[in-house]
C-alpha cells in the first residue's frame, strides 16, 4: 500500500505540468491583457501605450509564450510561484493566507453534508416509497436544483435582516460562520443523500441482507452493520469530489459573504488577468484533487477488507 | 411511522439542535451605536495595492481620510487649496506650491517642502509614466521650507486640476503605505484585513476642522445585494454605490438616500475608422440617425428607474460651466432618425431591417466597460429603440473591462458603449485621452477607432496650453459641441450620479460626484 501511495505521489509531477501548461495556455488565449488590466486599476483611467509597454516588460509578458512558461515551471520547482500582478505580493503568501479561512467554511459544511446525507439518505432507503421517503426525496431533489446564490440571498434575508441571529456577511465572530457553511452544505448533502439512498437500496436488496434478516439479527443491526458499510464506497467517492470542490473555494458563496478564502481569490485574479495568481490556484486545486483522490482509495480499504491496494490488478476486487 | 419516529427522532433532533444552535447562539453584530460615534461603511471591493510604488492602503480606490492632497476637488468639479495654499504657474511648464503651513504628519513629523518632495512627487514619479501629473525622479525641487516647484516631464498645464485625485495623496516620508499609512489627513490609520476591512480613528491633531466621528470602519462588500442588506439589517450605517432598483425599497425601510451631482456618464462612442463589416459608422448621417434614434427621457425613466439624467454633455456639466450649453445633444426623434437613414440610402427592407445595395443595416453594440453588468439593460433598451428606426443590433457583451478592451484592440464593434467617471478637475482629460491624436499620452487602441480628427484636435487644443481653467472649459465644451453634436462620433446616453444611502442618524455627508474625494470630517451621527 506504502508503494502504491508513493506511485501515486509520483504521477502528482505529470498531472501538475499538465494542468500548469493548460492553465497557463487557457490564461494567455483569454482577451485581454494583464498589464493593460492592471494600470487601468491603479491609474483610474486608460494607459498610454508607453505605460503599457513598460508594464509589460516590467511583468515579462513581453516574452514568447514558451519561454514564460518554462521560465515559470524553473520557479516554480523552487517553490517560487512568482508575484501577484495585482497586489504585488508573493502568491504563496497570499494563497497561505486564504486557505484558512476557506477551510474554516469547507470542512465543517463538508461534515455537515455528510452528518445529514448518511441518516436521511440510510432512512429513505429503509423506508422506501413511503412518507420519509418521499419526504426526503423531494428536499433532496430541492437541495441539489436550488442556485447557491439565490439561496444564501434568502438565508441572509431571514435570519441576519429579518431576525437578526447572525451577521449578514463578512467574518465578524462565530455566528457568522452559520450561514456561509449552511449554504455551502446544502447541495453536497442532497447529492450524497441521494447517492446514500441507491446504494442503500442496492445492498438492501443482495443476498446477504435478506440472510442476515433471516437469521433474525435485528432491522438496525442488518441496516447499521451489514447494509451501511457496504453501501459507503461510492458515498466516499462522491464525498470525496464534494470535498474537493469546498477545499478550493465556493466563488459565489464567498462573494456573497464576503468571505476572503480562495474562490474569491481565483475569480479576482481571473477578472484582473492575474497570471501567476491564476496558476498558483490551478496547481493547489491539482494537488487538493490529487490528494483527495489517493485518500479515497486508501479509504476503501478499511471499508471493505477485500479490497488491496498496490497488488496484481491493483484496484478492488 | 411510529417506528420511524422511536428510532430515528433522537437523530433528527441532534441534527436539527447541530443546524439552529449556532444561529440562536450568535450575536447580533450590530454594533453601530449613534451616541458613539462610532461609524460602519460598507464600500465595494478591496482593490488596494500593497507592494511597489503603485501601493496606496487607505488612499485609492477606497479614500479613508488619512493623506490629503495639495488640492482638493469640490462636489462642482472645483478645485481648492488643501495642502497648498496657493500656487502660480511659472512659465514654461513648472508650478509652483506655497504649503500650509503648521501641519502635521500623524506621527508627529511637519509637512514641508521636503516631505512633499518625497511623499507626493518623487514616489509618483516612480510609477508607471509617473501617473496623471507626468512626474519624473528630476522634477520636484524645494524652493524654500514651504514653497516647492514641480516640473512635469511633458508639457502639462493641468496639474493643480489632476493633483485633486486621491493617489497624489502626500505620504509621510520613510512611512511604509502598504502597512501602516501614516498622512496629514483628519483620520489615521488603526487596523486593516484585507478583503474585509480598514479601521481608522479621528486624528486629534488635524490641522483643519477635526472630525466628529470617533472612528470608521470601512467593511468591503463586493457584492451588491450584501451590502444593500447589511445597510438594512443594521449592520452597516452607510453604503456607498446603492443599485438603482434598491433605493425605493430602501426608503420604504426608513434609510435615507443621497444623490450627488452628475460625475459619471453613459455613452456610446462610434467606430468611424472601421474596416468591412465595422465600417458603416463612416457616414456622419447614419451616426446622426443613431442618437436621434433614442429616447433618452424614456431611457432615464424606465430603464434608469428615474436616478439619473438626460444630460449629454459627456463629461459631467458642472466641469464646463459656463459652457455647458454649447453642447446641445439629441432630442428623441425618429421620424427624423428615419429621414437621415433615408438620405443616406439605407431603405427599409422586407423584413424591418433597412438596406443599402442588398446589405442590412446592422450594427454591433458592444458593451463590458467597466463591465456588461454595469450596464444592463441598456444594451437591450438600445437594441428595441434602434429596430425602431430599421437597425438591427447586435450586443456583445464582455464580463470585464480586459475582455472588452480586446474588441477596442480589434475593432470588432461599431457602437462601444462605456460609463466612464470624473474623478479630477480636469474636463479635458478624457476627451483627450480617447480622441484626440495630437500628443504623445493618448490611448492609441481608441483613437484609431474613434478620433474625430482635425478639427477636433484644433478645438481641444487650447485646453492643453492655457492655464486658465475657463480657457480650457471653453475649449473642452466646443471640442464636445463638435464630437457630440456635429460629429455623432459620442453619442451621450444619459448622466449618472452617485447613490448613497445610510441611517437616518447619519448627518453632515456631502454626496461627491467622484467617490473618490469623499470628505469624512463633517459627518457625525446623531442620538
Amino acid at each position: 500500500m506504502r508503494a502504491y501511495a508513493l506511485r501515486r505521489l509520483a504521477l502528482l509531477i505529470p498531472t501538475l505540468l499538465g494542468i500548469s501548461l493548460l492553465a497557463f495556455a487557457l490564461a494567455n488565449l483569454t482577451p485581454g491583457d494583464p498589464a493593460e488590466t492592471y494600470l487601468r486599476r491603479v491609474l483610474d483611467r486608460q494607459p498610454t501605450p508607453a505605460q503599457v509597454v513598460e508594464t509589460r516588460e516590467e511583468l515579462g509578458l513581453d516574452r514568447p509564450f514558451v519561454v514564460q512558461y518554462l521560465d515559470w515551471v524553473g520557479h516554480a520547482v523552487r517553490g517560487e510561484l512568482g508575484v501577484s500582478y495585482s497586489t504585488r505580493r508573493p502568491v504563496v503568501e497570499e494563497i497561505g493566507r486564504r486557505i484558512p479561512f476557506t477551510l474554516e467554511l469547507a470542512v465543517p459544511a463538508a461534515l455537515l453534508a455528510l452528518a445529514i446525507a448518511i441518516p436521511v439518505g440510510v432512512i429513505s432507503a429503509v423506508y422506501r416509497n413511503r412518507l420519509p421517503d418521499q419526504v426526503v426525496r423531494v428536499c433532496s431533489l430541492a437541495g441539489a436544483s436550488v442556485p447557491s446564490f439565490w439561496l444564501a440571498l434568502l438565508l441572509i434575508s431571514l435570519f441576519a435582516v429579518r431576525f437578526s441571529l447572525v451577521p449578514v456577511a463578512g467574518r465578524q465572530g462565530p455566528a457568522s460562520v452559520v450561514l456561509p457553511i449552511f449554504a455551502l452544505a446544502l447541495t453536497p448533502a442532497a447529492v450524497l443523500a441521494r447517492f446514500t439512498r441507491s446504494t442503500m437500496l442496492e445492498t438492501l436488496g443482495e443476498d446477504y441482507v435478506r440472510t442476515a434478516r433471516a437469521k433474525g439479527l435485528p432491522g438496525w443491526r442488518v441496516v447499521g452493520r451489514h447494509a451501511l458499510r457496504n453501501s459507503l464506497i461510492p458515498v466516499v467517492t462522491a464525498f470525496g469530489t464534494s470535498l474537493g470542490h469546498l477545499l478550493v473555494g465556493a466563488v459565489v458563496i464567498e462573494s456573497i459573504f464576503i468571505w476572503p478564502g480562495l474562490g474569491k481569490l481565483a475569480i479576482d485574479a481571473i477578472l484582473q488577468r492575474d497570471y501567476p495568481m491564476i496558476q498558483a490556484l490551478v496547481l493547489y486545486s491539482g494537488v487538493v484533487f490529487v490528494a483527495i483522490n489517493l485518500l479515497i482509495d486508501l479509504s476503501y480499504t478499511l471499508l471493505d477488507p477485500r479490497i488491496r491496494l498496490g497488488g496484481p490488478g491493483e484496484g478492488s476486487s | 411511522m411510529t417506528g420511524f419516529i422511536r428510532r430515528f427522532g433522537f437523530l433528527v433532533l441532534v441534527l436539527g439542535l447541530a443546524l439552529l444552535g449556532p444561529g440562536c447562539g450568535g450575536n447580533n453584530t450590530s454594533t453601530s451605536s449613534a451616541a458613539s460615534q462610532e461609524l460602519n461603511v460598507g464600500f465595494t471591493e478591496d482593490q488596494y495595492v500593497l507592494e511597489g510604488p503603485d501601493a496606496g492602503l487607505g488612499m485609492y480606490p477606497l479614500n479613508a481620510n488619512i493623506f490629503e492632497t495639495l488640492t482638493y476637488l469640490t462636489p462642482d468639479y472645483e478645485v481648492k487649496p488643501l495642502l497648498a495654499e496657493r500656487w502660480e504657474f511659472r512659465a514654461p511648464n513648472t508650478w509652483r506650491f506655497f504649503l500650509r503651513k503648521g501641519v502635521k504628519f500623524q506621527n508627529g513629523k511637519p509637512l514641508n517642502a521636503q516631505a512633499v518632495k518625497e511623499g507626493l512627487f518623487d514616489r509618483v514619479a516612480k510609477t508607471e509614466g509617473g501617473g496623471t501629473i507626468e512626474a519624473g525622479p528630476d522634477s520636484a525641487k524645494v524652493v524654500d521650507e514651504y514653497t516647492i516647484d514641480f516640473t512635469p516631464t511633458g508639457e502639462n498645464l493641468r496639474v493643480p486640476e489632476q493633483l485633486v485625485h486621491p493617489s497624489n495623496g502626500v505620504v509621510a516620508p520613510g512611512s511604509d503605505i502598504g502597512e501602516k499609512p501614516v498622512g496629514t489627513g483628519p483620520f489615521r490609520f488603526v487596523d486593516y484585513l484585507p478583503k474585509e476591512r480598514i479601521v481608522v480613528e479621528r486624528n486629534p491633531d488635524y490641522w483643519g476642522e477635526k472630525a466628529k466621528l470617533d472612528r470608521i470602519t470601512f467593511r468591503f462588500y463586493p457584492d451588491a445585494n450584501s451590502r444593500r442588506l447589511a445597510l438594512e439589517a443594521g449592520e452597516i450605517d452607510f453604503a456607498y454605490e446603492v443599485p438603482r432598483q434598491d433605493v425605493e425599497s430602501l426608503k420604504d425601510k426608513g434609510l435615507k438616500i443621497m444623490n450627488s451631482p452628475v460625475g459619471a456618464y453613459e455613452a456610446m462612442y462610434a467606430n468611424i475608422h472601421g474596416e468591412p463589416p465595422h465600417g458603416l459608422l463612416q457616414d456622419v448621417l447614419v451616426r446622426k440617425a443613431v442618437a436621434y434614434g433614442i429616447d433618452r427621457e424614456a431611457l432615464v425613466q424606465e430603464v434608469l428607474d428615474g436616478l439619473a439624467t438626460t444630460d449629454q454633455t459627456f463629461v459631467p456639466p458642472s466641469s464646463l460651466e459656463p459652457y455647458a450649453s454649447l453642447v446641445k445633444g439629441f432630442t428623441y426623434d425618429p421620424e427624423k432618425a428615419k429621414s437621415l437613414l433615408e438620405e443616406a440610402g439605407w431603405t427599409p427592407g422586407a423584413d424591418g431591417v433597412r438596406e443599402k445595395n442588398g446589405r442590412p443595416l446592422k450594427l454591433t453594440l458592444v458593451s463590458g466597460f467597466p463591465s456588461a453588468e454595469a450596464h444592463r439593460p441598456i444594451p437591450t433598451f438600445v437594441q428595441s429603440q434602434l429596430k425602431e428606426i430599421g437597425i438591427e443590433v447586435e450586443i456583445v457583451e464582455r464580463p470585464d473591462s480586459a475582455s472588452y478592451q480586446a474588441l477596442i484592440d480589434s475593432g470588432q464593434g461599431d457602437l462601444y458603449l462605456e460609463q466612464g467617471s470624473q474623478n479630477d478637475a480636469n474636463p479635458g482629460f478624457l476627451p483627450v485621452l480617447l480622441f484626440y491624436t495630437g500628443g504623445t499620452g493618448a490611448s492609441a487602441p481608441y483613437q484609431s477607432l474613434f478620433a474625430p480628427g482635425p478639427e477636433f484636435d484644433r478645438l481641444i487644443a487650447p485646453s492643453l496650453t492655457a492655464v486658465d481653467t475657463d480657457k480650457v472649459r471653453k475649449s473642452v465644451a466646443e471640442a464636445m459641441h463638435y464630437a457630440i453634436d456635429e460629429q455623432a462620433v459620442i453619442i451621450p446616453l444619459a448622466g449618472i450620479y452617485r447613490i448613497y444611502g445610510m441611517k437616518d442618524s447619519v448627518e453632515g455627508f456631502e454626496p461627491h460626484p467622484s467617490s473618490l474625494n469623499v470628505r469624512w470630517n463633517g459627518v457625525s451621527l446623531s442620538g
